[in-house]
């Protein structure tokens, strides 16, 4: 069966930001520097001839772009500059914004405008609930920080946060459903018993938290400012998540959230300074292209960081009226990184990622019991 | 007889001969024929100590017959010949025996080898025995020159010419000047317009004054030989013209491939498939679109079109992967948003500049994809619901998916071959054409405008696909070529030539139609046949189809070859 080709589609993703992919001649260089790059996902090369084509269907069932890590070896060995592995960055994009449902994520990267106009509206709805909430709730007093009558007491920002956890993770389940449709029943896919999918499972949470793959990058240190920055992440959400009451408690706090708190707001801003000076002095392949929504991203992230550490010392040095304020700009800060980023955008990759090694291998089984491809092409016609 | 004295040379060529052959047996194996005063054998026979050592036994020893056995004859004669020449002999009475390229080259056994090369300088003792001292002449040059064909190659050959104060006469078929060039709208790879290209040239041509352009016009006959022609042309009026001319120069050029030999692409069936020059054409108007008037969206470039294929043309076009990127640029900078594709099997785009070019196309969003050889596109039209012309289905090799491309406007990049009446012309003129079609060279690296009819020169695209700065690169060396002999103002004519006994001669004619050079005349007064030595090339075949045994060719007669033939056995 022919693939009809899509002539904009490479349009289509230089608005995600897709670099210089016209000028690639397909020599396969960027895939012989790869050290991911194996049959049959053969990458950045593979990506690069379908991006080239117009052929948008292969591509929006291609597992490669998750498999790579952007260490930013083979835009580096690119004879003519194509910049394969920013074109695999624009095509996560790209992918991201296929597998939501909603469309929004297709609107947030393809319009900066239209993605500041998003973080600012949800930023203000945010601080507008949380003082009318404060206000409204009765007896609520912008001078009490913790305790009892505090002004954004603990069971209630308990029970927020609860609320928007399901709806992002629901949200971006749908979006992952939607990425294996995608990848796994189409008609080059093989099929997957689900025994396969069982036996399996194990991986996702394997590569979530290890990120194993991403070490056998040729180079080492955005492994390991990554695992840095997410370790740090997941430590600061699973205090707020499971001990915001040992937080916020009262003026006393317990060692371990002292500890924990400190050493995962240490993380969070280095790791994210370290990446911000970095997209500012383009000095590696990897980081030498940003798109608006990784510049987003960093200041959001930023922004939250430190307005945490703000509310903290405000809160310690005994000033609670100025900490709960603070809170709020920080939850003004939280609440649109999250709910934008998680589902709809950059921080969906940690559940794409995964997935498509899962899904690599589920296939790579597949193949090794011998499955024949979902759409079996008919025989062969003799050639006449 | 018995008084010649022969010196035998037999040479090692380094290790080339004699590390199979023993030389020195050979040498003195040679020593015992009757009539050999002495042989040598020597590590290079043809270094200037070799020479020496000749040129001094000659002078030293009297000796009055030269055979070096040594290289092919190809190789070496004429600094042998130069060699005894210059010690006082003859230069005909030497004789070479092949021992290089008919012996140690190609045999392993080394003893056999050497009785072989025993008896090669054994056959070429007997032969020299009755070589007989010849003298080459000269014969008068005129100096004037007709060029065959006025596009970019003829233009500027006869420019060339004019220009060092010769007469040239320029015949065109055609009613203008420019040739296929004329029919381009810009070149690549600086995109400078064709039309600006010739202008200047053609304007020159015009109002030259040593330049006679005889348009609408073709040879229709060609006597006289080298230095001596005398072509006869018809022109405009269909009035036939003698005309003198010392040198012939070929540019016809080329015409291209009929594309609608190639079924699947729908040539002649889809009104938007369109050739190259189709394309030309519509560049040249400034008219860029479809049969239907409207603007093309989608732009698709089909290379090798006839080129590097079994079935029509094995040989590449060479200029067809340029001119392909060129109409990417073309067709952009008309339609900004066109999308332009090109459809190939290899990309080569090989002069100066090109691999730029190459990829500033790719850099200007043209789309590259490959196709197998014997995996040839197909185009087809497409349904209203397509929302395009047609669609063209490519087994995309880099991808390896099979792709149904949109298109709007279809360009074949037609391959160039030789014109239909250049076997016609390759008889007027007395040159050969190869299997393709295309005029041969003398030779195909060292001599490659000349032909193998002397004062016959071929030029550009009529010989081979060519492009613009090759052509004129032609043209131009096959003035160097022309006013050299100009210079010397007579040419040479070799002492080997065929000569008819006119007393055994019947008149027959049989030679007459032999002669693969046209040089034999028939005198209808005396009834005899006569061989114009400065045409003849000694090949002997009219010697061979003669009856009478009336033709006698000078350093081949029958007792230098019978001689030859004893001596082998």
């Amino acid at each position: 069966m022919a693939v009809r080709a899509n002539p904009d589609l490479i349009d289509e993703l230089q608005q995600f930001g897709a670099k210089d992919a016209v000028k690639c001649y397909q020599c396969g260089n960027c895939s012989a520097a790869c050290s991911h790059s194996d049959d049959p996902y053969v990458f950045p090369r593979k990506s690069m001839r379908y991006l080239q084509m117009g052929l948008e269907k292969p591509l929006r069932s291609a597992l490669d772009p998750w498999l790579c890590y952007y260490c930013g070896k083979c835009s580096e060995q690119c004879p003519r500059g194509a910049e394969p592995g920013e074109t695999m960055m624009g095509v996560r994009r790209w992918l991201t914004a296929e597998y939501d449902f909603t469309g929004l994520s297709r609107l947030l990267y393809r319009s900066f405008r239209s993605e500041l106009a998003a973080v600012l509206t949800v930023a203000l709805l945010t601080g507008l609930g949380f003082l009318s909430y404060g206000f409204l709730r009765g007896g609520g007093n912008i001078s009490v920080y913790d305790g009892p009558g505090a002004f954004l007491p603990v069971h209630a920002i308990h029970t927020f946060d609860w609320t928007m956890g399901i709806i992002l993770g629901l949200l971006l389940f749908i979006n992952c459903l939607r990425m294996w449709k995608f990848t796994m029943r189409n008609q080059n896919a093989l099929p997957v018993s689900l025994s396969l999918y069982v036996r399996n499972l194990l991986l996702l949470p394997l590569h979530f938290f290890t990120q194993k793959r991403f070490r056998h990058c040729e180079n080492k240190t955005p492994w390991a400012n990554h695992l840095v920055l997410m370790l740090s992440y997941l430590t600061m959400l699973t205090l707020i998540m499971v001990f915001l009451k040992d937080m916020q408690s009262g003026p006393a706090i317990n060692w371990y959230a002292h500890a924990f708190g400190y050493l995962s707001a240490i993380g969070l801003v280095a790791t994210t300074i370290y990446a911000v000076r970095g997209r500012l002095k383009k000095d590696a392949a990897y980081h030498r292209h940003s798109h608006e929504s990784d510049w987003m991203f960093l200041g959001l992230l930023l922004f939250v960081s430190v307005t945490g550490i703000i509310q903290h010392i405000l809160h310690r040095v005994g000033l609670p009226m100025a900490a709960n304020i603070t809170y709020i700009v920080h939850l003004m800060g939280v609440v649109p990184m999250l709910a934008l980023e998680v589902p709809f955008s950059k921080w969906s990759h940690l559940a794409y990622r995964p997935l498509a090694i899962y899904f690599a291998q589920l296939q790579q089984a597949a193949q090794a019991e011998g499955a024949l491809p979902l759409g079996r092409p008919a025989k062969p016609q003799p050639v006449a | 007889m018995a008084e010649e004295r022969i010196g035998v040379y037999v040479c090692n060529c380094g290790t080339n001969i004699g590390k199979v052959v023993d030389v020195a047996a050979v040498a003195q194996s040679a020593l015992e024929i009757p009539g050999v005063a002495l042989a040598h054998s020597y590590k290079y026979m043809c270094s200037n100590p070799g020479q020496e050592m000749i040129a001094q036994d000659i002078l030293d020893n009297k000796l009055t017959r030269i055979v070096v056995a040594s290289c092919s004859p190809r190789m070496h004669e004429g600094t042998f010949r130069g060699a005894i020449k210059r010690a006082g002999l003859n230069p005909y009475l030497l004789e070479m025996a092949n021992i290089r390229e008919q012996c140690s080259w190609i045999h392993d056994d080394a003893a056999a080898a050497t009785e072989k090369a025993k008896a090669l300088v054994h056959a070429a003792v007997q032969r020299v025995k009755f070589n007989e001292p010849l003298e080459s002449r000269t014969a008068p040059m005129c100096p004037s020159t007709l060029v065959l064909g006025a596009g970019v190659t003829g233009l500027t050959a006869a420019l060339e010419l004019a220009d060092a104060g010769q007469q040239v006469f320029l015949v065109e078929k055609q009613d203008h000047l420019g040739g296929n060039v004329a029919r381009l709208d810009l070149t690549a790879p600086y995109l400078d317009s064709a039309q600006d290209i010739l202008h200047s040239w053609i304007s020159r041509v015009w109002s030259h004054p040593n330049i006679r352009v005889f348009l609408n016009s073709e040879l229709t006959e060609l006597t006289g030989f080298n230095g001596n022609f005398k072509p006869r042309i018809r022109t405009e009026d269909g009035e036939s013209l003698q005309l003198d001319a010392g040198s012939i120069l070929v540019c016809t050029g080329y015409k291209e491939f009929d594309a609608s030999r190639i079924q699947q692409y729908g040539y002649g069936r889809l009104p938007d498939v369109i050739t190259s020059f189709e394309l030309e054409a519509m560049l040249q108007r400034g008219q860029l679109q479809t049969k239907a008037g409207k603007q093309p969206r989608y732009v698709s470039i089909i290379h090798c079109v006839g080129s590097r294929s079994k079935e029509f043309h094995p040989y590449c076009s060479r200029v067809c992967c340029t001119a392909g990127l060129k109409y990417a640029f073309e067709v952009k900078s008309a339609l900004p948003a066109a999308h332009v594709s090109n459809l190939y099997t290899d990309m080569e785009s090989f002069g100066k500049n090109c691999e730029d070019f190459y990829r500033k196309a790719s850099e200007a969003r043209t789309s590259f994809m490959m196709f197998a050889k014997d995996q040839l596109p197909s185009i087809r039209k497409a349904a209203p619901i397509d929302g395009c012309n047609m669609l063209i289905t490519v087994k995309e090799q880099l991808s390896g998916e099979e792709i149904e491309m949109p298109a709007d406007l279809v360009v074949l990049m037609v391959s160039m071959e030789p014109r239909e009446d250049a076997s016609a012309i390759a008889r007027l003129v007395n040159i050969s054409c190869d299997k393709d079609g295309w005029f041969i060279e003398s030779h195909p690296k060292l001599d490659p405008v000349a032909t193998t009819t002397d004062g016959v020169y071929i030029a550009g695209a009529c010989q081979f696909p060519r492009d613009i700065p090759e052509s004129v690169v032609q043209g131009r060396a096959a003035v160097a070529r022309i006013l050299a002999k100009v210079a010397q103002g007579k040419i040479a004519v070799d002492a080997v030539y065929s000569e008819v006994q006119d007393k055994l001669c019947s008149g027959c004619r049989t030679c007459n139609s032999l002669c693969p050079y046209g040089a034999i005349e028939y005198n209808s007064e005396k009834h005899l046949s006569h061989i114009i030595s400065a045409v003849c090339k000694a090949c002997g075949c009219c010697a061979a189809g003669c009856p009478a045994g009336a033709i006698k060719v000078r350093h081949y007669t029958d007792e230098q070859i019978y001689g030859q033939i004893e001596g082998v056995l």
